[in-house]
């Protein structure tokens, strides 16, 4: 009986424990988050983006709500990583010069 | 006659060791080592603990499997939300060159929104798959006595590649390029699961 509740006794603090230490959800960090400021990508001259440049597609997917009816930004909508185009591929790097074309180095 | 002689020298290296050993010891209780931040090692400490640090990740970060997706926007994206979160109080953003982390940590963090080349925190290899085996063994590890934690209890591997695919790509990123990657939008609430 004694040995039971001890083993009862370690099984919920080993419980508790491993609970406790469980992976945080990304989600915790966002109740203090700020939204993306999207309203410099619509002053952007869309011509010269390069939508295969995987940060290009990343910003369009956080603002896309921001940009429905923009000019270019058609057919974007709904993209997932699998649908995105060739940028998603493993090249890594490279694609600095697509990325001054955004127009948001100072 | 050349037994007898080895022996002498056998003798007195015994001798020596145990003498540098009892030195060593007497150094140690000593509490003469500056252990305070605010006072950088000395050259030797420095090396020596450089050098083990490097040979130690080299050897247990070279098996690493490194995905081939790494690139995606997708991971990108997953990987810039955690960066902000976890990350930019100690290794900075674009437009950011120093925090109260970078003052007082020693070693001081690497300004990781600069080039390897620039912050010269890369390990000192060419080798592109290294370098990102290495970040994220680092990430998944930490780094003992140097306030880098280990990110494992409570990230999977999958959480530590997409902060390791950010990374790739943070030195070239502007202020707004990485305000609008990390900020938490409703989108991207939607995709986090």
């Amino acid at each position: 009986m004694r040995s039971k509740f001890i083993t009862l006794s370690i099984a919920i603090s080993t419980l508790a424990f491993t609970l406790s230490a469980q992976a945080h959800d990304p989600k915790e960090h966002m109740n203090n988050a700020e939204k993306p400021d999207c309203a410099a990508m619509e002053n952007m001259d869309h011509s010269k983006m390069d939508m295969n440049d995987p940060v290009m597609q990343a910003m369009m997917k956080q603002c896309m709500g921001d940009m429905e009816g923009m000019e270019g930004m058609e057919g974007m909508e709904g993209m997932s990583g699998s649908e995105a185009p060739q940028g998603d591929k493993p090249a890594q790097h490279g694609n600095e010069s697509s990325t001054e074309q955004t127009g948001h180095n100072h | 006659m050349a037994a007898n002689k080895f022996l002498r020298c056998g003798k007195c290296l015994m001798i020596t060791a145990v003498v540098a050993m009892l030195g060593c010891l007497a150094f140690l209780y000593s509490g003469l080592y500056p252990m305070g931040a605010d006072v950088p090692h000395n050259g030797l400490t420095y090396w020596g603990l450089e050098t083990m640090r490097e040979r130690s990740i080299a050897r247990a970060a070279s098996a690493i499997e490194v995905p081939n997706d790494l690139a995606s926007s997708e991971r990108l994206l997953k990987g810039a939300a955690d960066y902000n979160a976890m990350c930019a109080s100690c290794h900075l953003k674009p437009g950011k060159n120093q925090s109260d982390f970078t003052l007082g940590l020693y070693p001081a963090p690497p300004n990781l929104a600069q080039k390897g080349d620039e912050h010269g925190h890369d390990g000192g290899h060419d080798d592109n798959t290294y370098a990102l085996q290495r970040q994220f063994w680092i990430i998944k590890h930490g780094i003992k006595a140097s306030g880098m934690p280990s990110w494992a209890p409570g990230h999977d591997d999958e959480r530590i590649w997409n902060m390791v695919s950010f990374l790739q790509r943070l030195p070239e990123l502007s202020t707004r390029q990485y305000q609008v990657l990390t900020a938490r939008s409703d989108s991207t609430k939607e995709r986090v699961h």
